[in-house]
């Protein structure tokens, strides 16, 4: 009944936009839920809202990469906009609501906003009104019709058509491919594919001709498409070919636009960053990038999908794929690293009747645990076992982090087929995929993915001809970090509240509905099928020793060429910033690399030499995490950095234990202070004393990795946290500590009288122009227009 | 079955918590979310131990021992621990122990329970209770400083409650005609320590107050109800917590009184989430969202369904009966 709980609230929501009353009132009746109960559950997850909203949502992406790159800035531009004053996110007209949103996962476009399903990439404060106006544009636009032509063909088309591909315009530019063809009479399939990873680049597409030649065109611009495919293509009627070359003359001669045409580049040239950002990759989770189709299985199983899962269920038993597994020394890719196969065995063991370990199991573990009443285990009570249940975790909640979105949107079949080889060794029959709720893309794939699957009988009922019979569900996350936490991960899926439990006991052997249960991450599992393939031995040729195989990053922040990348284990954080990056921004030094989210640390510079693996990061006092990799820049104020995080994870924190939530809160507090100029020297040495308490004594993982941000800045840059106490914040990023200036360079322009939203700077035409310090917003704007860079930050209490 | 504590060999049962097994060898673990007959879940953290073979520290209430089991319980790291999550509970208690003005009295009057006696009209009442308080029985108040005005919270609001006015106002009202039962309980001894303190009022909190106080006498009424039972002042106290050195804030509005139900009252601020009337109440007590902005609350409709005995299993003045 409770599991019921979740998914309902979300049909709600679904229906009347938020938690209507009367809807509750039904639930309630209908179910025997209690009252107090619902409102325990629904306003632990930050999906559900109580009052509801104007027509259109606007999510302001303020996820690491989006903050490093002024994401705030956006916000307080959307605010001006808007005209919201005060508390209010929902406009006077019902129109709009503006929210901020942890991550939306397009890291390499930041800052980023989502508009209903629109996502706006590099929106920059300045353009918020353009952003708007574009948005109403495209609404005012009826839906094209894409009906698909499917007559004999010249060749095709591939674009990427992620969530950040579309951010980037990708959708323009597939409407302007269908277009072209349908006016210059050219025959191509235009086909979706998953993401290559490069989404620096996009809108990226591949023009293959039926003689196997392809180009990769990267940045397409809209009305650069029609050039491409005239390159590629004649158009189909001999007339149509005459009036096209008239006419692309006539543009040529008479329009700016394709004097910097990318047709006119060579080859090597244009190719060139991508196939270097490609360069040092290794692909086991992402293979087929570029030229799979997501949900397209037959050309899955053509490239050699599901090759593993027939060898694993036709000529391996369920030991021999745990050993298989145990002996390629995966480990688990959601953060911990724990061995995956160490993991599957005692899930294999607390299910098995007959094994020793399961006895050893019920007697260390099988005493009533205080919590819940009816926790007695089942294998305890009735002498045998209950049946194990298998989750893959998709609850990627990290800000900065978009793996798990890519692999389930681009790779769905693969994870998948991960899954049925999981959930055969350790013999579980049920199977859910936990995925949040703000991968809606994702879930629609996977769901799709399934259905597929289920039609070809690798799901339902004895698969593949064996005696093995799985299927797997789709349960969606409603919106907390936390829940990445397998413990809390079980509570939100029995439709509690995301409570995590101390371990042991472990859901290995005490999970869902106190059966056992496998939770392995969605990357881990996508690894699988490799290893079943090509063997465990094949497996550890790759990676270092201690930790085998690739590692999937989200590659972000102040960075070149930013992206999804798939890496050997052992690459250095220089090898991927600045081989596969392309190096810091605008020039920059490289001063940091953040690594694992808001559980993990910052890496200086000097030490990005060191080879990236579970056991090297955790060294430097970082971790691995679920693999987010923030580079920052000269730029980035590290202060700020930690307080970022800390920010995220006081949100995040469930509340249960009193170091986490009242330890974090008081960390920040004291972060507070230190980034607007009122901390003391003590504060410092207060806040590494707290930061060391609340990792030895929270109850779960978050708790225990919270203060990592905190402790591996301190460690690395204790300096920054001392002159900000000095009432120095050397990068400006401290807004409170700073104040713009106009320096001589001024020419009076006007420029930055004209862009400036709170009319801070007067309009004094051929003059120096002066800021108003009391009226200024520090958003940025004169900043970004003055074309003499005569607008500094100095440190506030400097200057008069 | 046998397990090592501090290096010390200790037979126990295996079928209760670490705990009970630790308190019963003469351990004096404390412990604010741990009800021994009741549904509880491990939250506040300050019976934490050691377990030395993983290194990990553990809540002695949510784990039975196992054969072999290795606890340290009195190291200066668990102990300054256990010490950190009193002090982090107490910043985020907002909650006087002992009135101030009481706590300042150079007489030992109980200046704080002779205002609410006043307050609520039971002059006679006030009346034995100073006299009572007072040996020899004269009101040394005209020639004292009026050290309680000055200790007075309302001064942070306004200003003080005109303390000396009201007592010798109480001091004239003629004798009860009997001797008052609550007076004969009245003791004399000196108020224990008070280590959690409300602290700075922001502005709009001194609003509120100025509107909810505001007869006859305008006194806050700081002193907390739940004093006498509250495990936080004990185990505070024990550890010699003079003050939270982290400060004092909490989402929590101030002072701000619920009744419940029967004799039962809450007050939201004083509450430390540890879930007990969450857990031992059937569509009562509930949590409301998560992280420092959790807090438990319970709906109008709820409030029949709970019951006066939740005030015992509080662990803090938070519920009380009045």
């Amino acid at each position: 009944m409770n599991e019921q709980l979740i998914p309902r609230l979300q049909q709600i929501q679904q229906e009347y936009g938020y938690l209507q009353p009367e809807a509750m009132d039904r639930l309630c009746e209908e179910t025997g839920i209690d009252r107090a109960q619902l409102i325990s559950v629904s306003s632990f997850y930050s999906q559900f809202r109580t009052v509801p909203y104007g027509k259109h949502t606007i999510k302001v992406c303020v996820g690491t990469a989006c903050h490093v790159k002024g994401a705030d800035r956006v916000f307080d531009a959307f605010r001006r906009e808007l005209q919201l004053e005060g508390d209010a996110i929902t406009t006077a007209d019902r129109r709009y609501t503006l929210e901020r949103v942890a991550c939306l996962g397009c890291c390499a476009l930041a800052p980023v906003v989502q508009i209903d399903d629109r996502i706006f990439g590099h929106v920059q404060p300045g353009r918020v009104g353009e952003v708007l106006a574009e948005f109403e544009a495209m609404e005012a636009q009826d839906e094209q019709n894409e009906a698909e032509d499917r007559r004999t063909t010249q060749g095709e088309v591939r674009i990427g058509m992620e969530n950040c591909c579309q951010a980037s315009g990708t959708a323009e530019v597939k409407a302007a491919v269908v277009d072209a063809c349908r006016s210059l009479g050219i025959q191509v399939s235009v086909k979706p594919i998953s993401c290559i990873g490069a989404c620096n680049q996009v809108p990226l597409i591949d023009v293959a001709t039926t003689d196997g030649h392809i180009v990769r065109y990267p940045n397409v611009k809209p009305d650069e498409v029609k050039e491409i495919l005239l390159h590629h293509f004649r158009p189909s009627s001999r007339w149509r070919r005459w009036r096209n070359a008239i006419v692309n003359q006539i543009d040529t001669f008479h329009t700016d636009q394709t004097w910097d045409n990318i047709l006119f580049t060579p080859e090597p040239q244009r190719t060139q960053t991508i196939n270097t950002f490609l360069e040092g990759q290794f692909r086991i989770s992402t293979e087929g990038f570029g030229h799979l189709n997501p949900l397209d299985i037959e050309e899955y199983i053509a490239l050699g999908g599901f090759d593993a899962l027939t060898k694993a269920l036709t000529t391996m038993s369920r030991q021999q794929i745990i050993d298989e597994v145990l002996h390629s020394g995966l480990r688990g890719r959601g953060g911990g690293g724990f061995p995956t196969g160490k993991k599957w065995q005692a899930v294999f063991d607390a299910s098995s009747p007959s094994s020793p370990s399961s006895v050893s199991v019920s007697a260390v573990h099988g005493r009533p645990h205080p919590s819940s009443p009816h926790s007695v285990p089942v294998a305890a009570v009735h002498g045998r076992p209950s049946p194990p249940i298998l989750v893959c975790n998709g609850d990627e909640g990290d800000p900065g982090a978009f793996m798990d979105r890519i692999l389930l949107e681009s790779y769905p079949l693969r994870v998948i087929e991960g899954m049925i080889i999981a959930a055969y060794a350790v013999g579980a029959a049920e199977g859910i995929f936990y995925i949040r709720a703000e991968y809606p893309q994702a879930v629609i794939r996977i769901g799709k993915a399934l259905d597929m699957c289920r039609e070809r009988g690798m799901l339902g009922d004895r698969i593949l001809g064996t005696d093995f019979s799985f299927d797997i569900r789709v349960f969606e996350g409603a919106g907390a970090f936390v829940c990445g936490e397998e413990t809390a991960l079980i509570a939100s899926m029995e439709g509690k509240r995301g409570f995590p439990h101390l371990r042991p006991p472990y859901p290995s052997q005490k999970g869902f509905h106190d059966r056992p249960t496998l939770i392995n991450n969605v990357e881990t599992l996508s690894q699988v099928p490799y290893i079943i393939r090509h063997g465990a031995v094949e497996y550890t040729k790759v990676g270092t020793a201690g930790s085998p195989g690739t590692k999937v990053f989200a590659l972000a922040g102040r960075v070149r060429r930013g992206g999804l990348i798939e890496v050997p284990m052992g690459t250095t954080l220089r090898q991927i910033v600045e081989q596969i990056g392309g190096g810091v921004e605008d020039g920059e030094a490289l001063k940091a690399v953040q690594t694992g989210g808001p559980s993990g640390g910052c890496i200086p510079a000097e030490l990005c030499d060191a080879e990236v693996d579970f056991d090297g990061l955790n060294q430097m006092g970082a971790i691995m995490g679920s693999g987010g990799l923030v580079v920052l820049g000269e730029s980035s104020c590290m202060v700020d950095v930690a307080r970022y995080f800390l920010r995220f994870t006081c949100a995040e924190s469930c509340g249960k234990c009193t170091f986490c939530r009242v330890g974090i809160r008081r960390m920040l507090d004291i972060l507070d202070r230190l980034t607007t100029g009122q901390a003391r020297m003590e504060d410092i040495d207060r806040l590494e004393q707290l930061a060391l308490a609340v990792k030895r004594a929270s109850l779960c993982g978050l708790g225990k990795t919270a203060p990592n941000p905190v402790l591996s800045t301190l460690r690395y840059f204790r300096q920054e946290y001392e002159e900000h106490v000095r009432g120095i914040c050397r990068t400006g990023s401290c807004k409170q500590m700073v104040k713009f200036e106009i320096t001589d360079d001024c020419v009076g322009c006007t420029k930055c009288s004209r862009s400036c939203p709170s009319d801070a700077i007067a309009y004094t035409p051929y003059e120096r122009h002066v800021i108003d310090t009391a009226r200024c917003t520090q958003c940025g704007l004169c900043i970004d227009q003055c074309d003499f860079k005569a607008i500094i930050k100095v440190p506030s209490h400097h200057t008069h | 079955m046998n397990i090592t504590v501090n290096g010390k060999k200790l037979e126990v049962s295996g079928q209760r918590l670490l705990i009970e097994e630790l308190r019963e060898a003469g351990y004096d673990i404390p412990s604010l979310c741990y009800a021994a007959d009741a549904r509880h879940e491990p939250s506040c953290m300050v019976c934490m131990v050691r377990n030395e073979a993983t290194d990990q520290m553990l809540p002695s209430c949510a784990i039975y021992p196992s054969e072999g089991m290795c606890i340290d319980a009195t190291s200066d790291e668990v102990t300054s621990l256990r010490r950190m999550s009193l002090e982090l509970l107490l910043s985020d208690h907002r909650a006087d122990c002992e009135a101030p003005c009481t706590l300042v009295c150079p007489a030992g009057i109980d200046v704080a329970k002779v205002i609410s006696y006043y307050d609520e009209g039971r002059l006679a009442e006030a009346k034995a209770l100073l006299l009572s308080n007072l040996s020899p029985p004269t009101l040394p108040c005209a020639t004292c400083k009026a050290t309680c005005e000055k200790a007075c919270r309302r001064n942070t609001v306004d200003q003080s409650v005109s303390i000396r006015e009201i007592i010798q106002e109480v001091a004239q009202t003629p004798p009860p005609a009997s001797p008052s039962r609550l007076c004969m309980a009245a003791s004399q001894s000196p108020a224990p320590p008070s280590p959690s303190k409300l602290g700075r009022f922001s502005e709009t909190e001194k609003e509120r107050l100025k509107q909810i106080y505001s007869q006859p006498s305008r006194c806050l009424h700081c002193a907390c109800e739940g004093a006498a039972k509250c495990k936080l002042r004990e185990w505070a106290t024990k550890a010699g917590i003079k003050a939270s050195p982290f400060g004092k804030s909490s989402s929590l509005p101030v002072k701000e009184q619920q009744h419940i139900i029967g004799r039962l009252w809450y007050e939201p601020a004083k509450c430390i989430r540890c879930g007990l009337c969450v857990y031992n109440s059937n569509d009562g007590f509930t949590f409301l969202r998560r992280g420092f902005d959790m807090q438990i609350v319970i709906l109008e409709q709820s409030k029949k369904n709970v019951d006066e005995r939740l005030a015992e299993l509080c662990p803090t003045g938070a519920l009380y009966i009045l």
